[in-house]
């Protein structure tokens, strides 16, 4: 599908008066933009042009904008150079290709520069409107997972970070990078009323720092540069997470001094950890000698590499993989996915190979045989912290390898390949064929479990995605959103290959997370066409619902499904433990957990921010077209919202 | 996702499978209309689905079919996992007998084999 920019006349106006503006193309890793505006633009640009093969120096000239604006700014100053626009030549020598935000005038000189030099020359680093930090970050997170790579997202170091810090703490959970600038008044002499200094923190970042992997606070243009690589090399090397710089507004908005020629360090090449040797041998011993191995994996498969190279591990032994849905690790409908038999195959497993499982002992606990080994390759053992317990609970394994378990698969494929003799080969086979028809009856009882009240009113969530799938399955689909409340249905009954078709859910289950989270997303699958899809609850929504506007505004194709249950339908069932344990009766435990009287219009909320809407959808017979007519406008580049009324889970 | 505590606690969260176990008697009958009302009231449907045809991970299927009285009651009196436990106090053994007619009243839906969507 063709990216399609919105284009106001307000930004065509901006466009045209600063067309002269020109910069070289940022030509790949460490390459420097050299951007010229001037009155005599057209000289300047070619004379800029030509000095802008020098790989490491950076030279910016920005002339007034009196002549551009017809007014003179009040103090009559005007400058030839800003820091902030470096900034973004740093960023986009990053490959970051977009910076979510609302307005702060902590960080005002970045949103100029953004806007005016980053979204105005190549290559682009263009500014998403958004309603909310939380918003913002959860952009940012949802787009990491497609693009593998951050995106930016700028904030106030107060009010904007503690508004944005449950989504970093998302992030740093679901173990994704997120490249956070929050902008900083460090000068108290600078400060100017009340707002200033409520607005002023000396250690911003200190609110994230236990769900952050870095931060820093430079203080020069050259500290911005080194810290801003070094962010991105710590959020980019597994396990990924989220990072933070507080930027100084005088380093953002003062002209560059004197003859300084900040260096942009060059792009860091991130390897990820690859397990020791011998543990990997060992671990291929394990699993070629097991009678029942199983692997599981949660965060494993980090690019579509890991994927392809966990189905040739799963197939080298005919082992059967259980997904615990963290990203898409293997595909749906392999005979191998034995995902909905886990606790059968937990109970009866000699071998548990866990893949960056958060939460081994979730899986295993005391569920396995006597005698039955764990090993983990998981790279959340190379870097955590203490605060906050993300970690789950300890679970002693016989091999723990402290490595990324994507980036150690092949040299663990290749020492099972070594491993596997004849004999064992044809024990592999039938085991397969066994896993196989077992595969197939579970599909089978899956189809049937969906059956159940399919006329229903509320709709039943099987229904909800039976009826979805239905209209997407001949498409490029990708699903943006977590399904653990909708029953994990999609991965029962939908065909999946692709590791762009999931991306797992929140990571640290922070509501708010999935629109902002979709809207990133389907941003990072517009360039390749892709039809994103997802499902999200309606409390979920209701935290974050400007993210639609964002995608109304930015023409971000997602077609959002509301899984409508009227409720937080979670706690109920704990609300009504406290009060039958307390012997109070049950009838009450609806109060502060349903949504109703009034209703939620997520119909009318949709269109409200320019995003074509149906609904409330109740007749179950009714949805089909409905989700057709969405798909349509999805497929024409635009956001769509269904609202469906459901049935809790 | 982080944890799979939903998969762990629904493993001891199952209130009723259904089905009819041997040698079990007949079971007293109740009133399905006060049964729906309380199925309702105290909130059942919520992880159970309104004709209790399930909530996957949230509650197992109830209906069609649902386990004898005393099973039911059983499963009620002495619940584990995020099934909470009804003392007579707050659900009575009449009202768990409603319940079960109610559940019996709830006539067989379509099967999969009859539905397009569901063998593509």
């Amino acid at each position: 599908m063709a990216r399609r920019m919105k284009q106001t006349s307000e930004d065509r106006a901006s466009v045209d008066r600063r067309k002269f503006l020109k910069a070289a193309t940022l030509a790949g890793t460490g390459a420097v933009a050299q951007a010229v505006a001037s009155a005599d633009a057209a000289a300047a640009a070619t004379k800029n042009a030509a000095t802008a093969s020098s790989p490491e120096r950076h030279t910016v000239q920005v002339v007034s904008r009196e002549g551009e604006q017809g007014t003179p700014r009040p103090d009559g100053t005007t400058q030839t150079s800003c820091g902030s626009d470096f900034m973004v030549d740093v960023m986009r020598g990053l490959g970051i290709e977009y910076v979510a935000a609302i307005p702060g005038n902590t960080f005002k000189g970045l949103h100029e520069s953004v806007i005016n030099y980053g979204m105005t020359t190549s290559p682009s680093l263009e500014l998403l409107s958004c309603m909310h930090e939380e918003i913002s970050v959860a952009i940012s997170h949802g787009y990491a997972k497609i693009a593998g790579k951050p995106m930016a997202c700028m904030m106030h170091s107060t009010v904007g970070l503690q508004h944005g810090a449950m989504a970093i703490y998302n992030a740093w959970a679901d173990r994704v990078p997120v490249f956070a600038i929050v902008g900083a008044q460090l000068d108290a002499a600078k400060r100017g009323g009340y707002v200033d200094w409520a607005h002023s923190v000396f250690d911003g970042p200190a609110l994230v720092r236990d769900f952050t992997k870095w931060d820093d606070t430079p203080i020069s243009l050259r500290h911005f540069a080194e810290s801003a690589s070094r962010a991105y090399k710590f959020s980019m090397t597994p396990p990924y997470g989220p990072t933070v710089l507080a930027v100084d507004q005088e380093l953002q908005e003062d002209a560059i001094k004197g003859n300084e020629t900040p260096v942009i360090p060059h792009m860091p090449q991130v390897a990820p950890p690859r397990g020791d040797d011998g543990a990997v041998n060992e671990t291929a011993r394990l699993l070629v000698a097991a009678e029942r191995p199983l692997i599981v994996a949660d965060r494993a498969a980090r690019t579509p590499e890991g994927l392809r190279l966990l189905v040739e591990l799963a197939e080298e032994l005919q082992a059967p993989v259980v997904d615990i849905y963290g990203r898409m690790n293997f595909p749906w409908r392999h005979p191998l996915n034995q995902t909905r038999r886990q606790a059968v195959l937990v109970g009866n497993a000699d071998v548990v190979l866990g893949l960056e499982l958060t939460d081994f002992w979730g899986v295993t606990g005391n569920k396995l045989a006597s005698g039955a080994r764990r090993i983990s390759i998981s790279a959340g053992d190379l870097y955590m912290k203490s605060n906050y317990q993300d970690f789950d609970r300890f679970t002693p394994v016989d091999i723990a390898i402290a490595a990324d378990a994507e980036a150690t698969l092949p040299a663990l494929i290749e020492a099972v390949r070594k491993l596997v003799t004849s004999r064992r080969r044809s024990a592999f086979r039938a085991r397969g064929e066994q896993l196989a028809k077992e595969h197939q009856e579970t599909l089978e009882q899956s189809r049937a479990a969906a059956a159940a009240g399919w006329d229903l009113q509320p709709i039943t969530t099987a229904r909800l995605c039976a009826e979805l799938y239905e209209q997407i399955r001949h498409e490029d689909w990708a699903l943006c959103n977590g399904t653990i409340f909708q029953n994990n249905w999609p991965q029962q009954l939908w065909t999946a290959n692709h590791h762009y078709q999931y991306i797992g859910d929140a990571g640290a289950y922070g509501l708010g997370y999935l629109p902002g989270a979709s809207v990133g997303a389907a941003l990072a699958h517009r360039k390749h066409g892709r039809l994103a899809v997802a499902i999200g609850g309606d409390g979920d929504l209701m935290f974050t619902p400007g993210a639609l506007w964002t995608a109304a505004h930015h023409r971000i194709p997602l077609l959002y499904v509301v899984h409508n249950n009227r409720a937080y339908h979670q706690e109920v069932m704990y609300v009504q433990m406290m009060a039958a344990k307390r012997q109070r009766g049950i009838t009450r435990a609806h109060i502060g957990n349903t949504i109703t009287d009034p209703n939620v219009d997520f119909a009318k909320l949709a269109a409200s921010m320019g995003v074509y809407s149906e609904g409330p959808i109740t007749d179950p017979n009714d949805l089909g077209a409905a989700l057709q007519r969405a798909v349509a406008i999805v497929k024409r580049g635009e956001p769509a919202l269904v609202d469906v009324v459901s049935q809790g889970r | 996702m982080a944890t799979n505590a939903f998969g762990t606690v629904v493993a001891l969260a199952c209130l009723v499978v259904t089905g009819t176990a041997v040698g079990e008697t007949p079971s007293p009958a109740g009133d399905p209309a006060n049964g729906k009302r309380v199925f309702f009231a105290d909130g059942c449907f919520y992880c159970h689905g309104t004709t209790g045809a399930g909530g996957g991970n949230a509650g197992p299927r109830l209906a069609p079919n649902p386990l004898p009285l005393e099973g039911v009651k059983a499963k009620v009196r002495t619940a584990s996992g995020r099934m909470p436990v009804y003392s007579p106090a707050v659900l009575q053994d009449s009202e768990i007998a409603d319940i079960v007619a109610y559940l019996r009243s709830i006539p067989a839906g379509k099967q999969a084999k009859d539905i397009p969507l569901l063998n593509r």
